[in-house]
């Protein structure tokens, strides 16, 4: 259940006795901690407007009941992302007793600046020193107590994929949670000059102290206003001791620049990295340097040569699985649906309502739409995710970004967008939830549009069906290669036409790392779970609406208005214009529909789609079914992800865009 | 206004218009002036011929203003060099001192101390010390996206036409000084994978273009 932030804080803390957070890089195991504390019952929840999640749970321990909020992973707290500003509010507005951060030993000088900032902000801390064992591979040794001695705050040495030294972190948080606000404040020191002016500054923030949104200590403050943080220099312009406060802090800002000659935002993160670097330069030893045989793998998926032979298998491998083992499953499912719960769903719809038309409408909803959910979700999505989990917790999904970004850019996607757009091929409704690893909402639509696209399984099937019809394998690669055209060109033209260029792409790339199979398989439910609650009630209720215009006959009605675009501009037979219409509830029903309808209409010869329509509107109707809207649970999907707006935006446009193309071309095919 | 206040603001004028053409208000706010005060003072620049105001109500340095200025940061740099590398002050200090030095060195203190220190191409902060006919020789740069797999390079700056791309870079560690290596380029004429320290980052090349590298020491 996605709550708002504010909320969801709130009742945790109402029922715990200690709220600890959890703060760090991305990719130091920080939800393998996560999830080794906690248990099944997460909590998302995400401030508005900002797609950005936190997780938040109970545990127990020692007797204690305690809240976890775990932040997003950042490599910094502050304004200047989505995610760093998500995670330094979570914890103003969470107050947690204690801030866990987990640093990676391997890389420890970056890791310790965000501990640098919290020291700054004046939070409790407990550091988890995780990837010991990485470290000692590499041949790092780390001295805990003296990195404890040098930061003034607790270090617990952890392997959190194996549960090591958990156990000791956590008793150790909660004792500094006991012992709260007796913890001597331990700032960072910065060098003199400005330290001064940090004193300076600090004066003039406690002379006006007040219109400031939360209640940190005014050293924070001030470091904050000389980092130009927007958010709290605004704050500060809603007061007149505020501008004066302000103007102090421009000019002192000012100094800073001319003293070391870079802004001084740069300046203050220059100083927390040279505290960082001379920390580290203390408390580590290198032994040897020796690589090991995870870096050479994986530095072999960003080289050039290698690096694409690797990607084609993975992506080869990606859409076999799902098109392959995702249409076995299935079938299956759908046979065992058949079988199991569509006798039961029919014998209580015939208790309660009869055999009359509404208990077929009925039984279009509860058989027919609940088995749409589920045979997309169980077969597809759940197997779409798994692959996407360890895709990403091994850390391949970077090598992949890095080795796409430059043809992905021409679309103006970066790298990472070649996942879900391959995926997009076997299901659309995942592939639109992976853009999730997209940044920005630019890019999020441009990646869905493309996906509705990308011919799914379900639509393959069609086009495969209705061609084999026609004979040879000529027709089907003419469908796909005019797909792959209409991408390209969409992709190219959505780029131009939208405002805002990509920025830059800033990823941090790591050595694969072995993923641990409890959170691989959390994340997969969690994601599952969402899609579920998502799509059914949406799936369910088209169901319905297309059930009742079938029995109640009132679907023949349809024709006519539809005729000058079925009959007049695409040259199709009215009845195939029918089930494009249904075909919107799942793709493959087109093809099925269109059998039923034409033996009905035409009589049981009809059964061959050749007795009355031609090889060319055969080929006309499934590149048109291929094009246009992709299905109900997709257009749910985008709605769920983007907004309802762009969901029915995007869908109208792929009805135009099939029916523009699908009247080009049988004009075409007409000349021969 | 008194001589050492004119160099002082020669000086400002100077840094400020390296990364591109000033106006009055952005030197009140580098110097933390009021603008009467900023304006005051340009006027008697203006009429000292140090420096001239163009059409767009930008202000320049006339050639004098320019010769003087570097005659002050040659002086500042040259001063800092001797208090950081002969008395052995922290950098810092060296700076603070070296601004109520520059404006009493006398020529021939100030060969002396060329001299005494061989002759010194750069500030301690790595920035360069034009000569004695105010010749700026700066270490040739280039962006980072000219190199190629396996070259290494100190950064020299990163463009600041966008603030918060430059703080964002900077709490990565992408930041003026630091080595960074380029390990691999992306296919294509795709990304830079860059190493900085112990942390890796895929680099966009547009981004990869904004950051300037000079050779490593």
């Amino acid at each position: 259940m996605a709550l708002s932030c504010h909320g969801a804080i709130d009742k945790i803390k109402g029922e715990v006795d200690f709220t600890f957070a959890l703060a760090g890089n991305p990719n130091v195991g920080k939800s393998t901690l996560f999830n080794q504390l906690t248990g099944m019952g997460v909590m998302t929840a995400n401030y508005p407007g900002k797609t950005v999640e936190l997780n938040i749970a109970t545990t127990t321990f020692e007797n204690h009941r305690i809240g976890i909020i775990d932040l997003p992973g950042t490599y910094a707290i502050g304004g200047v992302s989505e995610d760093q500003w998500v995670a330094r509010q979570a914890v103003i507005d969470g107050d947690p007793d204690v801030v866990i951060v987990m640093v990676d030993a391997t890389n420890l000088a970056r890791n310790l600046y965000i501990v640098l900032q919290f020291l700054d902000l004046g939070f409790p801390l407990v550091l988890a020193l995780n990837l010991i064992d990485q470290a000692e591979k590499k041949g790092l040794t780390t001295n805990a107590e003296q990195l404890a001695l040098l930061l003034g705050v607790p270090v617990v040495p952890t392997v959190a994929t194996r549960g090591q030294g958990l156990d000791a972190l956590m008793k150790t948080a909660v004792k500094v949670a006991k012992n709260r606000g007796s913890q001597p404040a331990h700032g960072t020191r910065y060098d003199e000059d400005t330290e001064q002016l940090i004193r300076e500054l600090e004066a003039g923030v406690n002379a006006a102290n007040n219109g400031f949104p939360h209640n940190l200590s005014s050293r924070a403050l001030s470091i904050l206003l000389l980092e130009r943080d927007d958010e709290f220099l605004n704050a500060a312009a809603k007061s007149a001791e505020g501008r004066e406060l302000m103007a102090q802090a421009d000019r002192l800002s000012a100094r800073i620049e001319e003293m070391h000659g870079k802004p001084s935002p740069v300046s203050l993160a220059r100083e927390r990295y040279g505290l960082a670097g001379v920390i580290t330069s203390e408390v580590q030893t290198l032994s040897r340097r020796e690589t090991p045989l995870s870096e050479k793998l994986w530095r072999s998926t960003t080289a050039p040569f290698s690096g694409l032979v690797i990607l084609a298998a993975v992506l080869t491998g990606l859409f076999a699985f799902l098109f392959f083992v995702g249409s076995f499953l299935s079938n299956q499912f759908t046979h065992i649906w058949s079988l199991t719960a569509s006798p039961v769903i029919d014998g209580v719809i015939r208790f309660v309502a009869g055999t009359g038309v509404v208990a077929h409408t009925l039984n279009w909803g509860f058989d027919a739409g609940i088995m749409a959910t589920l045979g997309v979700g169980i077969p597809y999505v759940l197997t779409f995710y798994f692959l996407l989990a360890i895709l990403e917790d091994t850390g391949y999904l970077n090598s992949v970004a890095f080795l796409t970004d430059r043809i992905m850019h021409k679309f103006g996607l970066h790298g990472r967008a070649i996942i879900p757009l391959v995926a997009g091929a076997g299901c659309s409704v995942p592939a639109i939830i992976g853009t999730r690893v997209l940044t920005t909402e630019r890019e999020r639509v441009v990646a869905s549009t493309l996906i509705t696209l990308v011919p799914c399984s379900a639509r393959t099937a069609v086009i495969i069906g209705a061609l084999a019809f026609v004979g040879g394998w000529q027709p089907a690669a003419a469908i796909f290669a005019i797909v792959l055209v209409l991408i390209v060109a969409v992709g190219m033209a959505l780029n131009s036409i939208l405002p805002n260029q990509p920025g830059g792409l800033v990823m941090e790339m790591f050595p694969f790392r072995m993923p641990s199979l409890l959170s691989i398989t959390k994340k997969t439910w969690y994601r599952f779970k969402h899609f579920i609650t998502a799509a059914m009630p949406i799936v369910f209720v088209g169901s319905i609406v297309l059930g009742a215009a079938y029995e109640t006959g009132y679907i023949w009605k349809l024709s006519a208005p539809m005729a000058p675009i079925v009959e007049g501009w695409l040259g199709l037979p009215a009845v195939a214009g029918l089930t494009l219409l249904f075909a919107v509830l799942r793709k493959e029903l087109a093809l099925q529909l269109l059998v039923t309808l034409a033996v009905v209409k035409y009589g049981p010869e009809a059964k061959n789609l050749l007795k009355f329509m031609t090889a060319d509107q055969l080929f006309v109707y499934a590149l048109f079914n291929t094009i246009y809207i992709p299905c109900v649970a997709t257009i749910a999907i985008l709605a769920r992800e983007l907004s309802w707006k762009k969901a029915v935006g995007i869908s109208t446009f792929t009805v135009l865009l099939a029916t523009f193309v699908g009247g080009i071309v049988m004009r075409v095919l007409t000349l021969f | 206004m008194s001589s050492q206040a004119v160099e002082e603001y020669l000086e400002a004028l100077y840094k400020l218009s390296e990364s591109g053409p000033v106006r009055q208000a952005r030197l009140a706010e580098h110097l933390g002036l009021s603008q009467t005060a900023a304006a005051a003072m340009v006027k008697k620049l203006i009429s000292l011929q140090l420096a001239e105001r163009d059409e767009a109500a930008y202000i320049n340095l006339t050639k004098r203003g320019t010769k003087a200025a570097l005659e002050t940061i040659r002086k500042h740099r040259l001063s800092e060099r001797f208090l950081t590398d002969i008395l052995g002050l922290p950098w810092e200090k060296a700076h603070e001192e070296a601004c109520k030095l520059e404006h009493v060195i006398s020529p021939e203190v100030e060969d002396g101390l060329d001299r005494l220190l061989n002759n010194p191409k750069s500030c301690p902060h790595g920035h360069p010390i034009p000569d004695k006919q105010g010749v700026v020789t700066t270490l040739p740069t280039r962006p980072l996206s000219d190199l190629g797999a396996d070259e290494k390079g100190v950064i020299a700056r990163v463009s600041e036409d966008d603030p918060e791309m430059l703080k964002y870079l900077a709490t990565l560690g992408l930041m003026p000084d630091v080595e960074i290596v380029v390990e691999e380029i992306g296919p294509f004429n795709g990304p830079l994978l860059v190493q900085i320290g112990a942390a890796r980052y895929a680099l966009g090349r547009d981004l990869a273009e904004r950051i300037m590298v000079k050779e490593s020491a």
